[in-house]
């Protein structure tokens, strides 16, 4: 180690100059950034639920699905007529948008005494004009179930848009350039944009102006802080220049190997921020505690102590970070793992290499040395260290029964979590576009695509019949408001022809029928071109995964029972894709944390050689994490894409308190002859500062997420804040408690 | 002398004059031309053949009979594909139409109100199969002269869910050649190319292509075994002759 340091020392020069050259390469990539919100892009091609999903998409056109709803007094009103045409025409001219369909363009299967006509809904060239047509008009749609609730409200007050896009097209540009359109038709009904296009639009902005206001404000916090504890611009200023530079690094990396920023990994900044100082202070404070008096010998010394612990804090919390590598199905949070893995790596080792060789390159060493007594007497060791070691010595019981109690309260709120994955949630009540996917699920049945899939001939009688089966099946949920499928076309046609709303029982019927269908705009989306896949579409009301759960249940149920070699039905849709997603949270909340504790307690084991203190310095991080969860339930906090990183984010950064001291209390220990309580005492006067200032500092930087827009972001900033203070508190209390317990019992010795 | 020379100069300017600017000829003129090639004959029997080609190229054929009396009286018979084979649509004038299903034994009279639905899953409009003289349609606006073609402008007259449509007109026969279709956006969304033959008096459009630009799919009409003037009658245009 000393050998290392004696190096570091030795190339200052050249380690500045590379970093600084490597900061100005990696810096340039990062004009290259770019925000990709869509959550399902994320989704693993592997997975058959995920696949089925984006292959109907791709078929169908259906599941990259907007919606706008106009909100009036009464829709049926000439005027608002032409304004839903107007929208309409101005949506089917946008590039990128594949299908619109409205009250303006639906088609309509009427069978008159006259004869039978398969059209449009109105005649876009002729809308309705006096009262008599409007009222007609109103009496016929809330006539059908086809266009009442799915395309006028019940209380005709307010109508929707649907459109999609391509799969292919810029999603982001496209709903922008939607969005300024029609409000730039300045009408006077007020509309609401809705359904996931819209949705990834808002959220990619709320990304950019989360990381354009957050960042700052992190920046600012930690410097505040940091300059509390050090109270010296140097302590400021080395960790805010090292963090920022690995965040530099690292984005350029992320930019090169050709990742975009996700929802997720726009906190990357936020995180290494908050992580990657903790490093550079607790080098800062090894060099400032040396009181060797030639300081360029003091800066090796200082160095020779503090790499080993900084490498152990630092591969445990890049361990927390690649956990979610291995335990994790959206591929967004296995790239978050990676990326701030790196940035963990990089910032450790420019805190190694880099802050030394600058240190000692402009001579930057502390012009006062403190000695002991001014150590002993800072405030932080008076007012709180020492209070606590004595309470520590005097109660450790208590201690420990405080902590079992408030652990056993977490693991009861623990069964209170619910999971979130419905994306309407990631915004704030009164954000426009959650209030939009409200008015959606209250009038129009949510804006969450449904579909089934039936693969077999279609145009066998059998077929049709069994998709009619399937959307009745189906309108029994009371989140199914309307369905849409070939079948109800086949049974209006028929109808028309005047034999009854019902499959006619002749394949050649139906081949018949078929001759006026063909070429109609909705047959592409709802039977593929070689008549062997049809789709009923619909759309799902509820974002409960209580609600989601029950209707996949009945519908796996039902499919079960009707699914034959000749008509193979499979269900997919957003929902299924929510519940998946929701699955795997918790399956790689498990399995992450699981990797995450084994691989703490194996490092710290061997390093410490001695498994059981890596048992000891794994005890406050696991408590914590029950405390989490605990918060997670009686707060109500929800399980989402972010809050499931918590638990592993936490374990790594916050068993790096409980290393520093029980590294601490190793050494300790051996300088003193293995005298337990008077290595407790030294350990918390000593390591305890750097603690009490990296919680602060990490938990303050964590707590600025309150500020974003993003619900889960507010979530997630606001538990590793908690779990930072709970870590924190653990491993000054709860781990010298549990040494001083197992000494009473059976003599530590240290190794 | 010298007034001759100016007459002389005068009538070389008309003349060249002409030559450059075909608006001398009239863009009305040239569309009743191009209506007149078209709808000259009294009546019309023949083959038609619908070749539809999707994006990945993969084509449909269907196969009609078609007879045909002045410009609005029109039987279509679908002979194959078998699940299509008898299937009838009658059209007659004012947008009267019928459908005739074999396999219900059954015409019903189809309405469309709304003209720029797809006729019968082609490329073709209802409104595109309309044999309605396109100077009833549209107004037109010379554009320019291409090679053997003139271009004009048509812009529709009364609504239309086209903007406009850029026709291309022989210059020596005056036929259509080629039509672009532009929709209130201002895209092109259709385009067709016609090609004619001489058949006995008359210029018949042996085959259209029309795509649809925005779905990438194409519908080329053939006709053949064309015979004109056989003198069909009104009689052959009931919906008693739909059923047979």
């Amino acid at each position: 180690m000393e050998k290392i340091a004696k190096s570091i020392i030795k190339f200052r020069w050249l380690i500045v100059t590379t970093v600084l050259l490597l900061t100005i390469f990696f810096g340039y990539q990062m004009k290259n950034i770019s925000i990709n919100s869509d959550i399902f892009s994320s989704l693993p091609d592997s997975d058959p639920a995920a696949s089925l999903y984006k292959q109907i998409g791709e078929e169908f056109g259906g599941n990259n699905m907007g919606l706008i709803v106009l909100e009036t007094n009464n829709v049926f009103d000439k005027e608002v007529l032409e304004h839903i045409r107007q929208i309409t025409d101005t949506l089917k001219y946008i590039q990128g948008v594949s299908t619109v369909t409205s009250l303006t363009n639906i088609i309509d299967i009427k069978s008159t005494e006259e004869g039978i006509e398969v059209g449009k809904l109105v005649d876009e060239y002729n809308l309705p004009q006096t009262q008599e047509e409007l009222d007609s008009l109103k009496k016929y749609i809330f006539s059908k179930d086809l266009y009442k609730g799915s395309i006028v409200s019940e209380d005709g007050t307010s109508t929707v848009i649907v459109f999609t896009l391509f799969q292919d097209v810029d999603n982001k540009s496209v709903a922008n350039e939607i969005r300024t359109k029609i409000l730039t038709l300045n009408l006077p009904e007020t509309t609401h944009f809705g359904g996931m296009p819209m949705m990834l639009d808002d959220i990619s902005n709320l990304i950019l102006s989360d990381i354009i206001w957050l960042i700052p404000i992190v920046f600012i916090i930690i410097a505040l802080v940091l300059f509390l504890s050090f109270r010296s611009l140097k302590g400021v200023l080395l960790p805010l220049m090292n963090t920022a530079i690995a965040i530099i690094w690292t984005l350029g990396i992320l930019v090169m190997a050709g990742y975009e920023l996700t929802i997720i990994s726009n906190i990357i900044p936020v995180v290494l921020l908050a992580v990657g100082s903790a490093y550079t202070i607790h080098v800062l404070n090894s060099i400032s505690l040396n009181k060797l008096v030639d300081r360029k010998q003091a800066l090796i010394s200082a160095l020779t102590y503090i790499i080993i612990p900084v490498i152990l804090a630092s591969v445990t919390t890049a361990i927390g970070f690649l956990s979610f590598v291995f335990g994790s199905y959206l591929t967004m949070i296995k790239d978050f793992g990676i990326f701030t893995a790196i940035g963990t790596v990089i910032a450790l080792i420019l805190s190694i290499f880099f802050v030394p060789a600058l240190i000692s390159a402009f001579s930057m060493y502390s012009k006062t040395i403190k000695t002991d007594q001014q150590e002993k007497e800072s405030v932080l060791s008076r007012v709180i260290l020492k209070p606590l070691v004595n309470l520590l010595f005097k109660h450790p019981k208590y201690i420990f029964i405080t902590w079992v109690v408030f652990i056993a309260l977490s693991i009861g709120g623990t069964f209170l979590i619910k999971i979130s994955v419905n994306i309407a949630d990631y915004f704030k009540k009164d954000n426009e576009t959650r209030i939009s996917e409200d008015i959606l699920q209250q009038k129009f049945g949510g804006s969450a695509p449904i579909f089934v899939l039936f693969e077999g001939d279609m145009q066998s009688p059998e077929v049709l019949e069994t998709m009619i089966k399937t959307e009745k099946f189906m309108k029994e949920d009371q989140f199914i408001s309307f369905t849409q499928s070939v079948a109800d076309l086949v049974e209006q046609m028929n109808d028309a022809m005047g034999e009854g709303k019902k499959i006619p029982d002749e394949r050649a019927k139906i081949e018949q029928l078929w001759f006026l269908l063909d070429g109609q705009d909705i047959m592409p989306q709802i039977v593929s071109d070689n008549l062997d896949r049809g789709i009923i579409q619909s759309r799902y009301g509820s974002s409960k995964s209580a609600d989601i759960n029950k209707y996949l249940e009945r519908m796996n149920g039902f499919i079960q029972q009707n699914s034959t070699e000749e008509c193979k039905i499979t269900l997919t849709g957003m929902t299924s894709v929510y519940m998946k997603i929701n699955d795997s949270l918790v399956n790689s909340l498990f399995s992450s944390l699981t990797i995450a504790v084994i691989m703490v307690i194996l490092i710290v084991g061997v390093i410490l050689k001695s498994i059981s203190k890596g048992v000891y310095a794994a005890v406050p991080i696991i408590a914590t994490i029950f405390l989490l969860f605990g918060c997670m339930g009686v707060f109500g906090i929800p399980l989402d894409i972010a809050t499931v990183l918590v638990g592993s984010i936490v374990l790594g950064i916050g068993v790096d308190y409980s290393i520093h001291v029980i590294t601490g209390f190793n050494f300790f220990m051996k300088v003193n002859n293995n005298d337990v309580a008077s290595a407790i005492e030294k350990t918390i006067l000593s390591s305890g500062k750097a603690v009490i200032i990296n919680v602060l500092s990490v938990a303050a930087g964590f707590l600025v997420l309150i500020f974003s827009q993003l619900v889960p972001l507010q979530n997630f900033g606001i538990l590793i804040a908690i779990c930072m203070i709970g870590s924190g508190t653990g491993a000054l209390t709860l781990l010298p408690v549990i040494l001083i317990l197992v000494n009473r019992k059976r003599k530590i010795i240290a190794k | 002398m010298k007034n001759k020379i100016k007459l002389g100069l005068l009538i070389a300017l008309i003349a060249s004059g002409s030559m450059f600017s075909a608006n001398a000829q009239d863009a009305n003129d040239i569309l009743k031309k191009m209506d007149a090639v078209m709808y000259s004959p009294k009546d019309m029997t023949g083959k038609n053949k619908i070749i539809l080609i999707d994006k990945t190229g993969k084509e449909e054929v269907r196969e009609a009979t078609i007879q045909q009396k002045g410009n609005n009286k029109r039987m279509f018979r679908f002979t194959s594909p078998s699940s299509q084979a008898g299937i009838a649509v009658l059209s007659l004038p004012d947008d009267v139409m019928y459908l005739y299903l074999p396999a219900f034994g059954k015409e019903r009279r189809i309405a469309t109100s709304a003209k720029n639905q797809n006729f019968a899953g082609t490329d073709f409009s209802y409104d595109d199969m309309e044999s309605k003289p396109f100077a009833e349609k549209y107004t037109p606006k010379f554009v320019k002269v291409e090679g053997d073609v003139f271009v004009l402008e048509l812009t529709p007259i009364g609504k239309s869910e086209y903007s406009k449509v850029i026709v291309g007109v022989n210059k020596t026969n005056y036929y259509p050649v080629s039509t672009e279709i532009y929709d209130k956006g201002n895209n092109k969304i259709k385009q067709a190319k016609y090609t004619f033959k001489k058949v006995g008096n008359y210029w018949n459009a042996e085959e259209i292509e029309m795509t649809d630009l925005k779905k990438n799919h194409k519908t080329k009409m053939q006709m053949s075994e064309i015979k004109y003037d056989s003198g069909l009658s009104d009689d052959d245009f009931t919906v008693r002759k739909l059923k047979q």
